[in-house]
This record gives structure tokens, C-alpha cells and sequence, in this order.
């Protein structure tokens, strides 16, 4: 810091840094918003895809004499509108952010990211347009067709080569565990992605290997990339948020790396008594008890950091939103360890469980932390404060009960399925009879979630639209009290 | 800077690992196999689909089926798939060879369908589906299962069984079990299999079942909550004689008079493909499921 002019004697040193972050959040603002707005678009086609998707459900005969509505195409497309639309737009803008603030310079080739934000949405489009026309490729998460997919790479490569250039220039020395998080998503994607497409579509692989790089990619998707992301936002903001630093660098090294190591070695316990050699899945099932540690010592350490400051969870939008993304980490993660034992997959496995698992990584991990993320970052750029407190604790609340209950339905429904299924002496029409009911509970906490999404998109737009607050005090969601921090 | 350049070995170590450990070895295990012979270099299996079921693949893959069908069937161990009549053996890599994409599936909200096309009445005229002969120039007598390569010996151990129990949840034929709604589909089951339909039900899991089931799923299958697809499906006037394909339907399902459902080509396709799915063929690396006796099936049940 010493090379910033400090010329007028007044300035004090902690009033130069907040010059300095303003100067670094204004050279963001027009590619972050450039994401966010984009994953909010995203997010609310996604989220009435997903209604559709599950009302189709329980309604069998619903729009059902439609092509590109058929139940087929809405689902895939409700996945990658949520996947490659909402999550990962929101992931690369949080990350924008995150990178600058950290690096401690001020965003430089702004229009690699403005070029990489257009051509990811068309990218999006062109794949969403290419399902619903019944197109998709059939591999899970991957169901763009490849022409889709190389747009979005170039895009993908747009923002790399920003984050890189970016990290390249940074001025400070020391590098802060979200940038670990961050690079390593970063690295990881266009590896992940490339060679995936490269195995399935270029030179595809044989048979049930197909299905075994399928599950690889899905997997480390959901880990390498948004659970990175996601675990680097947080330990960015639940310290910056209660103004105090990590309770321990060690063990954030330790969960670091144990999860780079395991996680990434998951996927293929989603096959289990496949036709695919044992050791696979024996392999993918060891790693994911082996994520417990990564996951023990990343709660213990976000837990020891919040240790005496929880009560500003009545205060804090961001945090609340945030804490509730990080105990759902480990939520999600004990639950895949559960369905991943063999006498658990056994019934598991065909079943509703898989699809709350994904959303109990996807939403009420990534997704929260992220709408914790926008809630501190874009009054930065805007210049403006939340307008309603009351919208925003309805956005919590009614997201906090619908990935509940939804997550809670599927899982208890899919071991019903589950049971049936497995009872031969039942027809097999009655173990997807007895999980209707958990589905039409499954489209009611939908609907939750549609009310929170439009609350938050409608949030959101006021404060694009330089509607929001002017004041210097953050929203707080509740009254505030002296001893809350202004970094709020 | 030490600490930057361990960082990213660190992060492209450990994926690379998870690349190797976790793609490429069992790719190099199980990516390259060939299909199985007899000792004369005949009969071989699996054999690639011909142009009409390869294409109904891809209708099957567009229109999403794998969200809710599998294909494969898991050993006795691992739950009830072959107690419920799904296959005989569990399903290997081999079964995959020419398939792409591989269909496993993850989710049943409908049943397991590795071995629909096998489950069709035996003499159903739609039901072999032609393996094409030209891609293996090794492939003299492409199987055609039912229709003679096959010898009853092996194809059929289990023909009793199907037969009687050929409805898909097969509910335990002699079993007392409750099992409430399947009026629908004992009917075309009890059937013997090469006995014409009776009461203009199709036989189950015929040429003719498939594309009424895919334009009015619960007409064939009381409670399935599979969606129609109807989009698969012209409705059409009937000028001169009516189409030999067109589907019989029930009174107040069918078309006003003069008119007529037929299948596009596409539901064609897509029913020849279905057809087409039959993992019945042994392979050396699977032991095969010693057939339960017709009288006691789903005696297995953990």
C-alpha cells in the first residue's frame, strides 16, 4: 500500500483504502451487473421451466400434446437455463468481483468480460433453443449440443484469460484462501468442460464409459466449479462481514486441498451395481466418505469464525444469506455421503433423492451464497442501498422454506420410491404412484420458490434502475443496533 | 513466488489425477471392446442398430426418455431388477458397443427398458428388428431374436415365465399380493404370446402396444404418469382405403369419421428402436440368472 500517494496529511490510511476499493468496485461494475442481470434473466426462465417441469409431473396430460413442452425437453432445459444460465453467470460475476477486490487493482480489458458475458448468453440461448427443438445430446448436464458448447467456450475463454491477466497484475503479494478457491474454478473448468466434450463428442468414447465421463463431469461440475466458487465467496464474506479474519489459515489449507484431492474423485458412486468394473465405483464411494474431511474442517473453521457473532444474522442480509449457504455445504455433503453407501444407493438410486441432492448442492449451497454475495456487492456498484428490508426477508424466507421443504419431499419420497421399487411382489406403477404425493409437495415448495425469485428479480431490477436507497448505512433487516459493523 | 507456483501444481495435480484415475484407466479397462463370438466366429453380439431403430434413438434421446427410463439392469444383489422380469442377467459394458449415446439413465419414474424389445410377443412380424449386416463384415447371420439363429434353448428358459407373467410390474403371478391395478395389462398377458389379440387389445409390448401406448399411455397402462405423444402422431384424412398403421382406438379417443391417427415416421422410428433394446444374448463375463420356475416368480425378494 505504500506506493499510493498519500499527499494531504489528514488522509488517513484506512480512508485511502476505501477510496481505493470504491475506485476497484466502480471499474467492475459494468461486467459484474453485465452477469448478474444475465443470471436473473436465466434464473427466472429457469424457474418457470421448473414449475412446468414439475406440475407435468403430477399432471402427466399437462401441455402434453406440444412438442418442444413435452416433459422430455422441459426438463433438460430447466437444468441447463439453472446450470449454465443462472448458476454459473452469477459464479463468474461474483468471482469478477472477488478477483479485483483481492488482486487490489482496478479491473483492466473490461471488454473481454462484456464480449465474454454476450456470447455466454447466446450460448445459453442457442442451447436452450436446441432442447426444446429435441436436440439435446442425451448426456446429463451436457445436453447443449455441441455447436452450443463452443460458443460458450469461447466465452468461457473470454473471461479465463481476463481472470488470469487479472491475477497476473495483482498488487498485493499475499494470496487470500478465495483466491485459491477462485483459481483453482477457474483452472479447472475449461478442463473439466474441454476434455468432456472432447471424450464425448469429438472422440467419443466406447459405451458405458460414455455414461462413466458423464457422471465425471457432472460431479466435478457441481464440486470443482460452483462448490469452489460458492466455498471462496464464503470465506470472503462471513469474515468481511463480521470484520474479523479467518479462524485458521491452516485449516483452510487442509480443506483446500483434501477437497481438491477427493472431491474431485466422486461421481462414479451414482452408478453403483452398474455395468462398469467394481473398483470405479468402490474408488468414487472411498472418496466421497473422504470428502467429510474437507467438509469437517471448512465448517469448523467458518463456524469458529462466526463464533460470538450470530446474532448479526439478524441484521446482515448477506451473512444470513451466506451462513445458510455454508451449513448447507455440509449438509449436502453428509447427504451424499449417506446415498452414496451401497445399501443406501441400492434404493436410492433410480429414484427423487438424486434430484434433491442436486438441489440441495445447487440451491441451497451455491444458490444462497450467491444471493448473499449480490446482496453485498451490488449496492457497491450501484451506489445505492436495498430499498425494502421486508423484501428481502421475504426473498429469505420463502427461498429458506421452499429449498426445505422441496429437498426434505425428495428425499423422503425417493426412499419411498425407493422401497417400492425395490418389492418386486408390488406392480412397479406403484412406486411412482406412491411418490406422487411428495411431487405435488415438491411443486408447492416450487411455487415458494417462484414468489422469492420474482421478489428478488423485482429487488433487483429497482436497484439497476437507480431506485434504491441513497444513504450511507446499509440495509439492515432488521432495526439496527450499536454494535453492528457498518461493513454490513 | 514459491507459494504461487505450488499453488497451481497443486490445483492441476489434482485434477489430472481424478482425469487419469477416474477416465482414461478404466477407459483403457473397458473403452475398447469388441464384440462377442461363438467359437466359429458366429453370433456375434451386441450387433449396431439399424438406420430406422438408430434413428428412433435419437428420438428417444430428444424427446427425453432417459429422464425417466433406464437401461440396465442391475445383478439380483442390487435390488429387484430381475426379479421384476427387466432381464435375466445383469446388464455389462458389452451391451453398450455401438450405443451413442450410452442411455443408462438414473431415474425410473417409468420401468427399466434394456429389455423391451425382447419382451414382445415372440411372433409379433414388427418384432425382430433388422440388425444391419453391412457395418460387420464378420457378421454372416446377424441375430434376429425370435426368428431362428436364436435356438429355443437359449432364447427361451424363460418363455414360461414371460408369458405368464409379461405385465411389466409383473405382480407375482401366484402370489396373493393386493397389487390393485393392473386389469389393463392382465388381459393382453394372459394371452399365450403367438395367440391373435383379444378384444382388440394389442399384445403387450407389440409394435402396435408401443404406439398406442405413446399416444394414450393410460389406455394401455392404467396408472402410468408417462405423458402422451401425441406430437409423434397425424391425424389424417382418410382418402380411399384407411392406412393399414393407423392406431385403433378406443370410441371416445379416435378421430371423428373419416379421419385417422397414423405414426410419423419418427414414432416409427422410435418403436422400431424400442423394439430393437434385447441384452437376453449370454455373454461370457456375466453369469446368468439361474431362470426361476414359472410357478414361484419374485421369490427372491430381500
Amino acid at each position: 500500500m505504500a506506493d499510493i500517494p498519500t499527499s494531504s496529511s489528514e488522509v488517513t490510511r484506512g480512508e485511502v483504502e476505501q477510496v481505493e476499493r470504491a475506485l476497484i468496485d466502480a471499474s467492475t461494475r459494468v461486467p459484474v451487473l453485465m452477469f448478474y442481470t444475465s443470471a436473473i434473466v436465466w434464473l427466472l426462465i429457469g424457474t418457470l421451466l421448473a414449475g412446468l417441469t414439475s406440475f407435468k409431473m403430477h399432471m402427466p396430460d399437462l401441455l402434453s400434446g406440444v412438442s418442444f413442452l413435452t416433459w422430455g425437453r422441459l426438463r433438460p432445459a430447466h437444468m441447463n437455463a439453472m446450470v449454465y444460465g443462472w448458476a454459473s453467470m452469477a459464479g463468474i460475476g461474483t468471482a469478477i468481483w472477488l478477483m479485483a477486490r483481492l488482486s487490489l487493482t482496478t479491473l483492466r480489458h473490461p471488454l473481454l468480460l462484456v464480449a465474454g458475458a454476450g456470447f455466454w448468453n447466446l450460448g445459453v440461448l442457442v442451447g436452450l433453443v436446441a432442447i426444446l427443438a429435441g436436440q439435446s445430446t442425451g448426456h446429463q448436464w451436457l445436453e447443449f449440443p455441441p455447436y452450443a458448447a463452443a460458443i460458450l467456450f469461447v466465452a468461457y475463454s473470454l473471461v479465463v484469460s481476463w481472470a488470469i491477466l487479472m491475477f497476473r497484475f495483482r498488487r498485493s503479494g499475499h494470496i487470500y484462501i478465495t483466491q485459491w478457491y477462485l483459481l483453482g474454478a477457474f483452472l479447472w473448468f475449461p478442463w473439466l468442460y474441454g476434455a468432456t466434450q472432447i471424450m464425448l463428442f469429438v472422440v467419443p468414447v466406447q459405451g458405458v464409459m460414455q455414461a462413466a465421463v458423464n457422471w465425471w463431469f457432472a460431479n466435478n461440475l457441481m464440486f470443482l466449479w460452483f462448490g469452489a466458487i460458492g466455498l471462496g465467496t464464503a470465506y470472503y464474506m462471513i469474515p468481511k462481514v463480521i470484520g474479523r479474519p479467518v479462524y485458521s489459515y491452516h485449516l483452510a489449507a487442509i480443506g483446500f486441498w483434501t477437497y481438491a484431492l477427493f472431491a474431485s474423485w466422486t461421481g462414479m458412486q451414482r452408478l453403483v451395481d452398474g455395468p462398469f468394473p467394481a473398483w470405479m465405483i468402490t474408488a468414487s464411494i472411498a472418496a466421497t466418505i473422504l470428502t467429510i474431511i474437507p467438509v469437517a474442517t471448512v465448517g469448523l473453521n467458518h463456524h469458529m469464525t462466526m463464533r460470538g457473532h450470530f446474532q448479526l444474522m439478524r441484521y446482515s442480509p448477506t451473512l444470513r444469506f451466506t451462513v445458510f449457504g455454508a451449513f448447507a455445504y455440509t449438509v449436502f455433503s453428509l447427504v451424499g455421503v449417506i446415498i452414496s453407501l451401497r445399501s443406501m444407493a441400492r434404493y436410492l438410486q433410480f429414484t427423487q433423492a438424486s434430484v434433491g441432492y442436486s438441489h440441495l448442492g445447487l440451491y441451497a449451497f451455491f444458490t444462497m451464497i450467491m444471493f448473499g454475495a449480490m446482496y453485498y456487492i451490488v449496492p457497491r456498484l450501484v451506489g445505492r442501498e436495498w430499498r425494502y428490508a421486508s423484501l428481502i426477508k421475504l426473498h429469505f424466507w420463502s427461498s429458506a422454506y421452499g429449498v426445505g421443504l422441496m429437498v426434505s419431499m425428495l428425499l423422503i419420497g425417493g426412499l419411498v420410491q425407493g422401497r417400492d421399487m425395490n418389492n418386486s411382489a408390488l406392480s412397479f406403477t406403484e412406486s411412482t404412484q406412491s411418490i406422487l404425493p411428495y411431487l405435488r409437495s415438491r411443486s408447492l415448495s416450487g411455487m415458494l420458490l417462484t414468489v422469492s425469485h420474482f421478489i428478488f428479480a423485482f429487488h433487483f431490477g429497482m436497484m439497476l434502475f437507480g431506485l434504491g436507497r441513497t444513504a450511507t448505512v446499509p440495509t439492515f433487516l432488521n432495526p439496527h443496533v450499536e454494535d453492528v459493523k457498518t461493513t454490513v | 513466488m514459491k507459494g504461487l507456483t505450488a499453488l497451481f501444481l497443486g490445483i492441476l495435480g489434482t485434477f489430472a489425477f481424478s482425469w487419469v484415475g477416474l477416465t482414461m484407466i478404466p477407459n483403457a479397462q473397458i473403452g475398447n471392446l469388441e464384440p462377442q463370438m461363438d467359437e466359429d466366429g458366429n453370433d456375434p453380439y451386441p450387433a449396431p442398430k439399424s438406420g430406422m431403430a438408430d434413428r428412433g434413438r435419437q428420438v428417444y434421446v430428444g424427446n427425453g426418455c432417459i429422464y425417466c427410463h433406464s437401461q440396465q439392469v442391475r445383478p439380483s444383489y442390487g435390488g429387484s431388477d430381475i426379479d421384476r422380469k427387466w432381464g435375466e442377467r445383469r446388464s455389462a459394458p458389452r451391451d453398450y458397443l455401438f450405443e451413442r449415446p450410452a442411455l443408462l439413465g438414473k431415474m425410473r419414474m417409468g420401468p427399466d427398458l434394456s429389455n423391451i424389445g425382447k419382451r414382445a410377443p415372440v411372433d409379433d412380424e414388427n418384432a425382430p428388428p433388422p440388425a444391419s449386416t453391412d457395418s460387420t463384415a464378420a457378421a454372416p447371420a446377424p441375430p434376429a431374436p425370435g426368428a431362428g439363429t436364436a435356438p429355443p434353448a437359449t432364447a427361451n428358459p424363460e418363455t414360461p415365465a414371460t408369458a405368464s407373467g409379461a405385465a411389466p410390474p409383473s405382480p407375482a403371478a401366484g402370489s396373493a399380493s393386493p397389487a390393485p391395478v393392473v386389469a389393463a395389462q392382465t388381459a393382453p398377458a394372459v394371452a399365450t404370446p403367438s395367440g391373435p389379440a383379444i378384444s382388440g387389445e394389442p399384445l403387450q409390448y407389440s409394435a402396435e402396444w408401443h404406439h398406442r401406448h405413446l399416444y394414450d399411455p393410460r389406455s394401455m397402462t392404467l396408472d402410468s404418469t408417462m405423458p402422451a405423444y401425441r406430437f409423434l402422431y397425424e391425424k389424417r384424412k382418410i382418402g380411399g382405403q384407411a392406412s393399414t398403421d393407423a392406431l385403433k382406438l378406443d370410441d371416445h379417443k379416435a378421430p371423428p369419421e373419416g379421419y385417422e391417427i397414423v405414426p410419423t415416421y419418427d414414432a416409427k422410428c422410435l418403436v422400431a428402436y424400442l423394439m430393437s433394446l434385447d441384452q437376453s444374448h449370454a455373454l461370457n463375463e456375466v453369469k446368468s440368472n439361474t431362470p426361476v420356475s414359472p410357478q414361484a416368480p419374485g421369490t427372491a425378494v430381500k
